[in-house]
């Protein structure tokens, strides 16, 4: 078998490294280069060709310098933290009451996963209808069920909005987290809890010191899933909002700057787009180091 | 043969991503064509299409079309095509903001410089007011068509409202009033949708009473005005743009303001946050009066679909649009359509706050928005014979009688350069505007040359976010959108 792979490996796998170089790598690095040049979408700007136009890191200087960038940043941030900590608390909790439901599981399971089957567009516009008129006259309006003014037109608000937004996240994603985490919850074994309940541990206790440790390779994942789609949010930010209220997360500023410029600063949204990417890469990568430390190991 | 089988397989795995990114570039290989029109305005893409057939047709070159559907924006696309070995000919601009980078990156033809004798005829004839230019002299582009706006009224409306027949004297009238007159007349009609008082208002010197029982018709009415209050250009654009009027001749003047200019834009500013206030005061909704708040900037109901439905069901009395809108409004009311007429919007501008060459506040009331939405330019990378062919192709169009007929009938434009009073369109709206100009009472668009999203993005999502859930606007209120429209400005320039 191992024989096998070796010699059929580079065959195999070539098709997929022609398309990754094709589509992911050559633009990467193209991107990188435009980001120091003045690029205009068909032309560089002061001069013929890329070497000519290079501005060094001046696109990365404008960048810093535009407030619409570094609000965008900070409400990214915001956002991220928020979102991750809601998903993973409802998907956690969803996971354990479907573990310990005797019956129906399996449809509780689809049920709670089919939001995550839905395109982000669709989503941002059905949830727009639900903020607007459910929630805010339905329900949370002063004619509605209960009147609770935080939860009326949370769109026209740049506060309200992020927990929109959250809300909306947390719905679609929670349901794919869930299967991670059931997953992982079926891989403790029954006896740790018995012999815990044998020592008298609590619910509580049971939970801090064996379903937590024991759950550390699946928290690592959904972690890691969690905040790099929440980085990375653009559609449902634009069809929830479209920036409006100052609620443009990093990725619809990026798509927006060449609307906002004239020329169009290609440049500068690329550099944007490389800060964004390192801001992501070095995100993910301290949590995936955090975590996986945290992983025990039965022997 | 074990051999040989490996490496067949290893072909046909190796064909594969190759067969499948060389399907992106399958049009790459030779043109087939030799004039390639990229179209900005879906509206026309068949109609151009057709245009281009028979130009084809009488003489004998291929011609391509490309068009997006209409209301998307084809920026990116044809910067996508600007970047390919087969680069359109012809590509259109929108306005001056725009200009701007086809005009550094090389890619829009100076018109003034070319040397065929019938083309360079047709670039001279394009009127002043209406070339597309960065500097006063230079010219790139040809233009589609003339487009307008103004209130939109239906006459059948105005019938319902003030007696059968009163609709051509109303029109008139409603057209020369002042200000104040049409602020009286709003609050009139307010008043009898609300509570059936049929007072009298007088336009223009003219006294017109409101019948003393509703029809059919104006019982549907629930508010003056239909709104697209979710939408920021609502706030932004078009009707900033009556204000700009009153300091900038047209937009190349507002690219090219002083510091002088900008500062004299309190005035009209000031006046336009105030009608502005008024108006938002009196909108209709779809089961009764919109009062500002909330709700008012709600975008599932309050959005530019909501607000056609809103008057094209005879709920509002006005709607603020151009005659782009025919085709949208007569989806939803096929009868109304053929009788709609423009009324001019009015600011509370004194004569003092217009500088520009409009000179009047009572001109710049009676005038509507004329300009021109798109321009034809061409692609001065292109060979020299694709170049010819592109400017004989505009030639014929705007110049031939078969070029024409698809401008006027199949396109349904104004067009730019025609004899307006030998021209009726089956548009009502169109007509109207033919009207206007005739009359030359018409004023243009500078907002197209205030600095990239000032209008729409900036001022006008200023004021939606910050003034339209206000119950109550103030007369710092006014200033003060009036100071963040300039401030804003000469940040921005």
């Amino acid at each position: 078998m191992d024989k096998y792979y070796r010699k059929w490996l580079l065959p195999i796998s070539l098709p997929a490294l022609i398309l990754f170089f094709a589509v992911i790598v050559i633009p990467f690095v193209t991107g990188v280069l435009y980001s120091f040049t003045s690029w205009r979408g068909t032309y560089f700007a002061g001069g013929a060709n890329a070497f000519e136009s290079f501005v060094g890191f001046e696109n990365y200087v404008n960048a810093f310098k535009n407030e619409k960038f570094l609000n965008a940043f900070v409400y990214t941030i915001k956002f991220t933290i928020t979102a991750v900590i809601a998903i993973n608390i409802v998907s956690l909790a969803l996971a354990m009451m479907i573990t310990t439901v005797s019956r129906g599981g399996a449809i509780y399971r689809t049920v709670f996963f089919l939001p995550n089957l839905l395109g982000g567009l669709a989503l941002g516009f059905i949830w727009q209808f639900i903020f607007q008129n459910v929630f805010s006259d339905v329900l949370f309006g002063p004619q509605g069920l209960i009147h609770i003014p935080a939860l009326t037109n949370m769109l026209q608000d740049n506060t309200k909005a992020l927990f929109a937004l959250v809300i909306l996240v947390t719905w679609q994603m929670a349901g794919y987290m869930m299967i991670i985490y059931i997953t992982g919850l079926n891989t403790i074994p029954r006896d740790l809890y018995e012999a815990a309940q044998i020592d008298g541990a609590g619910a509580l206790a049971q939970f801090r010191v064996i379903t937590l440790p024991m759950l550390m390779p699946a928290i690592t994942i959904v972690f890691f899933l969690t905040l790099a789609n929440c980085f990375k949010l653009l559609d449902q930010n634009i069809a929830l909002t479209d920036g409006n209220f100052n609620t443009r997360l990093l990725a619809t500023q990026i798509l927006r700057t060449t609307r906002d410029t004239a020329p169009p600063d290609y440049g500068m949204a690329q550099a944007q787009a490389v800060v964004f990417f390192v801001l992501i890469a070095v995100v993910t990568l301290v949590q995936l180091y955090v975590t996986k430390r945290r992983e025990v190991e039965l022997h | 043969m074990r051999n040989l089988a490996k490496i067949f397989s290893l072909c046909l795995v190796l064909a594969l991503p190759v067969l499948s990114l060389a399907g992106c570039g399958m049009d790459m290989a030779g043109s087939g064509y030799d004039l390639y029109i990229f179209n900005g305005k879906g509206e026309s893409a068949q109609a151009l299409k057709d245009a281009a057939d028979k130009f084809s047709e009488e003489t004998g070159k291929k011609v391509k079309t490309f068009s997006l559907g209409s209301g998307t924006s084809s920026l990116d696309t044809l910067r996508a095509e600007l970047n390919s070995k087969n680069m359109p000919t012809i590509f259109s601009i929108v306005n001056i903001q725009e200009l701007k980078e086809f005009e550094e990156g090389g890619f829009a033809l100076d018109l003034t410089t070319v040397t065929d004798e019938n083309f360079k005829m047709l670039a001279d004839e394009i009127p002043e007011n209406m070339r597309l230019s960065s500097n006063g002299t230079n010219s790139f582009g040809v233009p589609y068509n003339v487009e307008g706006y103004g209130y939109i009224v239906d006459t059948r409306m105005v019938d319902a409202l003030f007696g059968e027949g009163s609709a051509d004297d109303f029109l008139e009238d409603a057209k020369n009033a002042s200000y104040e007159e049409f602020q009286n007349l709003v609050i009139a009609v307010d008043g009898y949708i609300k509570n059936n008082t049929a007072a009298s208002v007088v336009l223009d010197g003219e006294t017109y009473t409101l019948r003393s029982e509703k029809t059919d018709l104006s019982s549907k009415l629930t508010g003056v005005f239909a709104i697209a209050g979710a939408d920021k250009w609502t706030y932004g654009d078009h009707l900033v743009n009556v204000a700009l009027n009153a300091v900038f001749d047209n937009p190349a003047d507002a690219a090219a303001a002083t510091d002088a200019q900008i500062a004299s834009l309190k005035g009209p500013l000031t006046a336009y946050a105030r009608a502005l206030d008024f108006k938002t005061s009196y909108a209709a909704g779809m089961n009764g009066p919109v009062t500002r708040g909330a709700e008012f900037i709600n975008t599932t109901t309050a959005n530019y679909d909501s607000a056609v439905q809103i008057f094209a069901q005879s709920k509002a009395l006005f709607i603020k649009q151009g005659n782009w809108a025919y085709t949208n409004i007569a989806k939803i009311n096929e009868e109304i359509v053929k009788t709609l007429e423009f009324i001019p919007v009015k600011l509370p501008l004194t004569d003092a706050d217009v500088t520009s060459s409009v000179e009047t506040a009572e001109q710049l009331n009676r005038s509507i928005s004329v300009y021109v939405p798109n321009y034809y330019a061409i692609n001065a990378k292109a060979t020299d014979e694709q170049k010819q062919t592109a400017m004989d192709f505009l030639v014929w169009l705007n110049t031939s009688e078969s070029g024409q007929k698809f401008v006027t009938e199949d396109m349904a434009f104004v067009p730019y350069n025609a004899d307006h009073q030998n021209i009726t369109t089956d548009n009502s709206l169109s007509n109207s505007i033919i009207r206007y100009m005739e009359d030359g009472d018409v004023i243009s668009n500078p907002y197209g040359g205030a600095p990239v999203n000032w209008s729409g993005d900036v001022l006008g999502l200023e004021i939606m976010e910050k003034y339209l859930t206000k119950e109550k606007w103030t007369e710092e209120d006014y200033s003060a959108i009036a100071e963040y429209g300039i401030s804003k400005w000469n940040e921005m320039k």
